[in-house]
This record gives C-alpha cells, structure tokens and sequence, in this order.
C-alpha cells in the first residue's frame, strides 16, 4: 500500500507542478498585487521620496503647519549658498559677513531673509539684495530624494524638527513608490459604485444562467432529444454557431443589429420610429441585449452536455417509461431531469464562474454602458487595472477586485456542490485501496 | 383480454424482421414465445406493448384495435429483457412508478407497493437503488413493477433468466398462479423449454420471424411439426440420423439400421429423410436393436444421459434409469422404439 502510495505522487508530480505555475501562481500573485497599492502613479517597482504638491496635500489634515511650511520655500545660510555668492562676483564682504555671523541661520520667508541681507554692513542694492537671497532659497518642493534619509536631513537642514512618528507620516506621504496596504479592500467594501457594480453582475450571473445557459440549455437539450435525429442535428448545429463564430464578428453583427442605421432601426422606421441605438438606448435595452449576446454563446454549451447526457440514458428507460403510463411530461420530470441532476451541476458551476470571469462580450458590445450601467465586477476590474480613461492604471485595486471574483467564485461553487448533493452523485469506486 | 396479431409485419428500415405473422391469444391465457436469440421475440412484444409501431397489419386488445394507440393507453405491463429499472429511484419508487404517474395518493401507493414486494420477496429492499441488487433482485423488481398496477396483458421477455433453481421454481408457480387469478392475458418469451412447458397453456415456437408451431406443451412434445420444433423443445434434445428412404422404412446412410416406419408408405425409394428420436425412446425397452459405442456418459441424479456413436458416426442419446455397468467406452446393443420416432423430410416438414 505505502509503495503504491508513493508511486502515486511520484506519478502526478508533473502535474501538480503545472498547476502549481499555471494554476495557482496567478491566484497567489493576484493576492499578493492586492495587497499593494501598485498604480502607474507608484510603477511597479520601488519609488523614491518626493515632496509634492499631493503628497503636502496628504499632510495637510495630520500637520497643518508641516504641510503649510515645506509648501513654501525657506532661506538658509549654508556654504553651498556662499560657494555660489562668490561665483556671482559681488562685493567680497558680503560672503565673508555672511559667514561669520550667520552660517546657519533659517529664515522662513524671502521678506525676513532679505531685510537681514539689507542691513549687511557693505549695504547691497535692492538688486544685490534680490540677487544674493536667491542663492539661499531652500525648497524640498519637487526634489527627488533616493531614499529617506536624504530626506529627512534637507528637512533638517530647513529646519524643520520632526519626532519619529512626524518622520515616520512625512515619509510615508512622500513615498512614490508602491506600498503594502489593505487599503483596496476597504474601498471595495465601502465604495457606492462597488455595490452597484456588485448588484449588476449578480443580476448578470444569475438572469444569463438561469435563462439561456441552463434553462434555455435544457429546453433545447429536451425538445431535440424527441426530435428525430435528422432535424435534431440540424437545430443543433445552428445553436452552435454563436460559439464557433469568432466573438468579435458575432457581438458586430449584434452592433450591425442594433446600430442608429442598423436593422431594427430600419425595420422601426417603417413604422415611424426615429432611428436610434438600441443597444446603448437606455440601461434596459443595453440588457437586454448584453443578456442575449451572452446567452446565446452560452446556451449552446449546455445544450450540448444536457443531449450528450439524454442519450447516455438507455433507450430502455424511455420504453419503460411509457409502458409504465407516463406521459411526455413525466417522462421528462420523473426519468431525463433526475438523471440529468449531474450535467446541470457541472453547467451551473462552469457557467457561473466563466460569467464571472468574461467580460468580452459585454467590452465589445456596450463597454459596460451606457453609463456605467452594464458594468459589471470582471469588466470593472479590467478598466480599473488595465484601461480607463483617466489614465491612472490602479493595478492593485483592480487585482483586489479580481481575488474578490475568486473568492466568490469558490465559495459559489461550494454552495452548488451542497445543493445539488455531491456526495450522493458521485457512487463509491469499487475498487478499494 | 384476447390478443390479436393479424398480418403483423415489422420492419426497421430495410430489414424485415417479422413478417406476416398471425398470432391469437385468448382471454386469460399464457403463451410462451419461444425461439433462438434474434427470431424477433422482444420485437413481438414491444409491438403488443406500442413501443414500436407494426410497419403494416394490426393488434387488437379484445375486440379494440390497439394498433395506433400510445403504449400509455394500452395498459400492459413488461418485465423487459434488460429490467430497464431507473437508476435514480429506490426501488419502492421503480415499482411505485407507474401509480405515481397515475397520480395516486402517496400512502396508497406505499401500502399496495408494500404488498406485491411482499409477493416477489423483496420487501426487505425496498430502500435500495438498483445498482446495489443482484440480477435476481432485480429482476423482481421489474416484475413487481409490471404486475403493481393489475395490467390487462403481461409481456414477460425472459423474466426468470437470472434467478436460481429454487427461487426459478418458487416465481414461475407465483407468476403463474397470479395470471391465473386476475385473469391477466400474458405472454412469456424464454429460452428455458421447461418454463415454457410448464408455465403456459400454449406454447408458440418462433423462427426466424415467423411462428412456426402453436400449439400446448404436450402436443408440442409428441407432435412436432417440423424438424427445427422437434429439435426445440426437450432436454436433453432429439437427436437425428440421416438416411433415406427404402421400400417404406427408414434406412440410415450406410445401411446399418434399418426401420420400417408407417409413415413412410407412398415415399419413393431413395428419397432423404431425416430421423428424430428422442433419448427416452432409445434405452432398455423398445424394439428393435441398435448397437453403438459409448463415448460419454453422465449422470444427472435420478437419471443418467449418454451419447453413443453408430457405426456410420452418428450419434444417437439416450436417458435411462441410472445404472454403473456402462462406462464411456463400452459397446452397448440398446434397443429403439420406433413407433415413437419422427422422420422429416429434407425441407425440415415431419411426415
Ligand atoms: N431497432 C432495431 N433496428 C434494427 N434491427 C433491429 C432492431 N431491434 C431488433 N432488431 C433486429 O431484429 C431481430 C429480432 O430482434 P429481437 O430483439 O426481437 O430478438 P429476440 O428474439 O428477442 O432475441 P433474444 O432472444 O436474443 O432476445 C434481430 O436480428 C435484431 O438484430
Ligand atoms: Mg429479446
């Protein structure tokens, strides 16, 4: 037993390598995403300090007076200051007074800095004045630091004296680059436009699957099976062709459908209709149609398991069936659904997370319009991580968004397997170990 | 209810299966179909019960043309070759199937499935689903559900296949005394002649399509009406030697037997014939002597059967009281009672 155990894993050790790369590294690297704050704003990889106009908007409501001073330059007396005064070829006094009584010294505005300039003994022009302040102006406005020390002591230097937790904030605003956080997950919980997002794809799921991919599925899954094989094969294959067809032509010839000078608008105006969009008309007709496109590639899928499925079970049983008295009806309640009970599940499982997770169709179609209207959480996810028109990718936002997509699609399919009752589907192997 | 076959023919595209066929069972009676895998038996019976339509000819119930109705409407219960239970039912639901569809109360059909399991001994099953039966188990529960809601015909295609000897024996007296008392016109395809014999008033024998003898099991025995019937019925089967005919006997291939039989008056000399005896009539008793080399030799309990070999290589059985003295190998001189035999012609016909 121990040596067919390990023969066992020895054997499925390549694919459990696979899945591992293919399967469950793009979860784990999602989570990990998620639990940054990564945009285009931050990159990628690590950032520097920088003390821009955002980020003293960040300080603004902590340290008021932080935020307020290190918006405005300051003046310091510092060598690099007299190095350059001495390149501009003023009155040698100038640099020598300046160091010998004032190394040092901050002054907080150009006002303050240049009235002790004007009482320096060789008495500077107004000129001069200007001139020689201008080579004391200090900002850490827009200056980029590598890291965050350098930034700290040019704060230092302006004055600035900061506790370790006042160093710990202004780093933390500075900061560019990208950051650990959970932040994304508090936006989603507390975001309006998240609920809404959240409501439209629940309607979504839930109005696609139950109508085309399961229940329009099994309609035509039933009434081909009684059809005969001939006419049964050929209304198949017409409900395929929505899969087969590359779905960038497919959703044009639905936009060819519902254009302003498209077919319904043609056929509406014979009855004097203004044209219009009908796919972008209003939230409903968008939809309607969104639903429908879906639908359609949808349902063929399911049809296809739930004939498969019907024709598995043997012809006996439908003899029985009627022999035993019951009738069309009957026979599909009582003998084609119950044994049917297992494709449903898969159907249902499958179709709910694919819904989740595509979002092509409704892209090439309404772009999740009009509005925001058929926006949808993959769709969202995908404008947010990868195209708006902002401009701002926010990667780990969007990778939060797409983990909470996992996570519902897990704990979906965990409810699926309770309802339907797994356990009892699957019969004992009857090879014992 | 009378059964009525009249000029059933069916076809499933191009190839006839049965063709022409006229077949008559009366009211209250059972009919055994018998006849080799693939003559067309199942075929018969899913044309009485409407799951095939006959390609032409028609089916009567008493006197109501049933040949366009629906199986729904017939009203006939089947115990199919296959059991066809349904997998997803326990097996109070297959047998309370065809009630449910009736729409009856759900107690009602719990306390009249609770009795006919009773009958067919598998009340104590009842919560199980067919995939954890034995083949006999399940083949009760088809039963049971062809006969819960009191069928006016029973079409039973081999329902005891699978049983043992005992419970075989106990099923085809409860099946037979059920038909009996409700009067249930049946038919009952086996394989088994002994079932056939002693289950059924009439017996129909089926070849290739079409129905070669009808008639009830004793005169089915003592008067075949064709060679492949003779050879049909009886366990262990007739044995036959070819010969021809000569100055009104029969005259095996190399003259070494020779048997003046009446039947044979008016046939000319020379023609082929073929002899059918049956091994109870080649033994002890009997007239006239035939002697042979024992080449197997069993014993089956009361009796014992053995083959012996004629001088020309055919072979002849025989069944006799047991007895030790005769060991494969011996030559014996047992004795052939003629009057019993039956000689057909070349086509098969007796004469
Ligand atoms: N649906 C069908 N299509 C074509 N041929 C069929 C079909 N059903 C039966 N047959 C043929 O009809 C013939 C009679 O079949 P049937 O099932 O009636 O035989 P049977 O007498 O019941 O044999 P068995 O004793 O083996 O059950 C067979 O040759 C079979 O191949
Ligand atoms: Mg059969």
């Amino acid at each position: 037993m121990k040596t067919s155990r390990m023969l066992g894993l020895v054997m499925i050790a390549p694919a459990a390598i696979i899945i591992l790369l293919f399967f469950l590294m793009p979860v784990i690297l999602t989570a990990v995403f998620a639990m940054t704050n990564m945009s285009t704003a931050t990159g990628i990889s690590a950032g520097a300090y920088q003390v821009t106009q955002a980020a003293v908007n960040r300080l603004k409501t902590d340290m008021p007076e932080l935020a307020a001073g290190i918006s405005e330059p300051r003046f310091v007396i510092d060598e690099d200051g007299l190095t350059q005064l001495d390149a501009l070829k003023l009155k040698p006094g100038f640099t020598a007074e300046l160091r010998a009584s004032h190394l040092g010294e901050v002054f907080l505005s150009r006002r303050e800095a240049e009235r002790m300039i004007k009482s320096l003994k060789e008495r500077p022009s107004t000129r001069e004045v200007k001139q020689i302040s201008d080579v004391f102006n200090r900002s850490v406005m827009n200056t980029r630091f590598e890291d965050r020390a350098a930034l700290m002591e040019s704060l230092a230097k302006l004055g600035f004296k900061l506790s370790p937790q006042d160093e710990e904030k202004v780093s933390r605003a500075t900061y560019t680059g990208w950051i650990w956080t959970a932040d994304n997950f508090r936006t989603i919980a507390n975001s309006q436009d998240m609920g809404q997002i959240l409501l439209n794809t629940g309607f979504y799921v839930a109005v696609t699957l139950l109508l085309f991919n399961v229940g329009y599925a099994l309609l035509l899954a039933v009434t081909t099976h009684y059809m005969p094989a001939s006419t049964a094969s050929v209304f198949r294959a017409i409900w395929l062709l929505p899969r087969i067809t590359p779905v960038v032509i497919y959703v044009l010839m639905w936009k060819w459908l519902t254009w302003d000078n498209g077919f319904i608008s043609l056929f509406m105006g014979l009855f004097g209709h203004p044209p219009k969009n009908y796919l972008l008309d209003s939230a409903g007709s968008a939809w309607f149609f969104v639903i429908l496109i879906n639908g359609f590639i949808g349902a063929s899928m399911g049809m296809l398991v739930f004939s498969s499925a019907i024709k598995a079970i043997p012809q006996t049983h439908f003899y029985a069936s009627e022999v035993d008295g019951a009738n069309r009806w009957q026979q599909i309640r009582y003998i084609i659904l119950p044994q049917l009970r297992w494709p449903i599940l898969f159907v249902t499982c499958y179709q709910t997370l694919s819904l989740l997770a595509s979002f092509n169709e409704i892209l090439l179609s309404t772009r999740g319009g009009p509005g925001r209207s058929t926006e949808v959480w993959s769709l969202a996810a995908y404008h947010t991580a990868l195209q708006n028109y902002t401009g701002n990718l926010e990667y780990g936002l969007g990778a939060a968004m797409a983990l909470v997509l996992v996570v519902v699609g897990v704990i979906l399919s965990l409810i699926y397997l309770r309802v339907f009752r797994y356990d009892t589907l699957v019969t004992k192997p009857l090879i014992e170990d | 209810m009378r059964i009525l076959l009249d000029k059933f023919c069916k076809s499933f595209g191009t190839t006839s299966v049965i063709e022409d066929m006229q077949l008559e069972v009366g009211s209250g009676e059972m009919l055994a179909l018998l006849g080799p895998s693939g003559c067309g038996k199942s075929t018969t019976l899913f044309a009485i019960c409407g799951i095939h339509r006959p390609t032409s000819g028609r089916i009567l119930f008493g006197d109501r043309d049933v040949t366009n109705l629906p199986s729904q409407a017939r009203n006939v219960g089947v115990v199919f070759q296959s059991y066809a239970l349904y997998p997803h039912m326990t097996v109070e639901e297959n047998i309370g199937f065809p009630l449910k569809v009736k729409r009856l109360a759900t107690a009602n059909i719990k306390q009249q499935v609770a009795e006919i399991a009773k009958l067919v001994q598998i009340d104590n099953l009842l919560g199980r689903r067919p995939g954890q039966l034995s083949g006999g188990q399940q083949q009760r529960v088809a039963l049971a559900r062809a006969l819960i809601r009191r069928p006016d015909v029973l079409l039973l295609d081999e329902p005891l296949a699978n049983l043992d000897a005992k419970l075989r024996l106990e099923m085809r007296s409860e099946i037979r005394r059920l038909q009996r008392e409700t009067g249930i016109t049946a038919i009952l395809v086996t394989h088994d002649q002994v079932e056939a014999m002693s289950m059924c008033d009439r017996i129909a024998i089926m070849n290739k399509g079409e129905i070669v003898q009808i008639a009830s099991p004793s005169d089915m025995y003592n008067d075949p009406r064709t060679a492949f019937v003779a050879g049909f019925l009886g366990n262990p089967p007739i044995s036959f030697l070819k010969g021809r005919a000569e100055q009104g006997a029969f005259v095996l291939r190399d003259g070494g037997l020779k048997l003046p039989l009446p039947a044979l008056s008016g046939i000319a000399d020379g023609t082929e014939l073929t002899l059918g005896v049956r091994p109870e009539h080649f033994g002890v008793a009997g007239g006239i002597p035939v002697e042979g080399r024992v080449t197997f030799a069993e014993t089956q309990g009361r009796e014992n059967l053995y083959d012996v070999v004629l001088p020309d290589g055919s072979v002849l059985r025989s069944i006799q009281p047991v007895r030790d003295d005769v060991k494969p190998g011996a030559q014996v001189r047992w004795m052939l009672d003629s009057s019993s035999t039956f000689v057909f012609a070349e086509d098969g016909r007796r004469l």
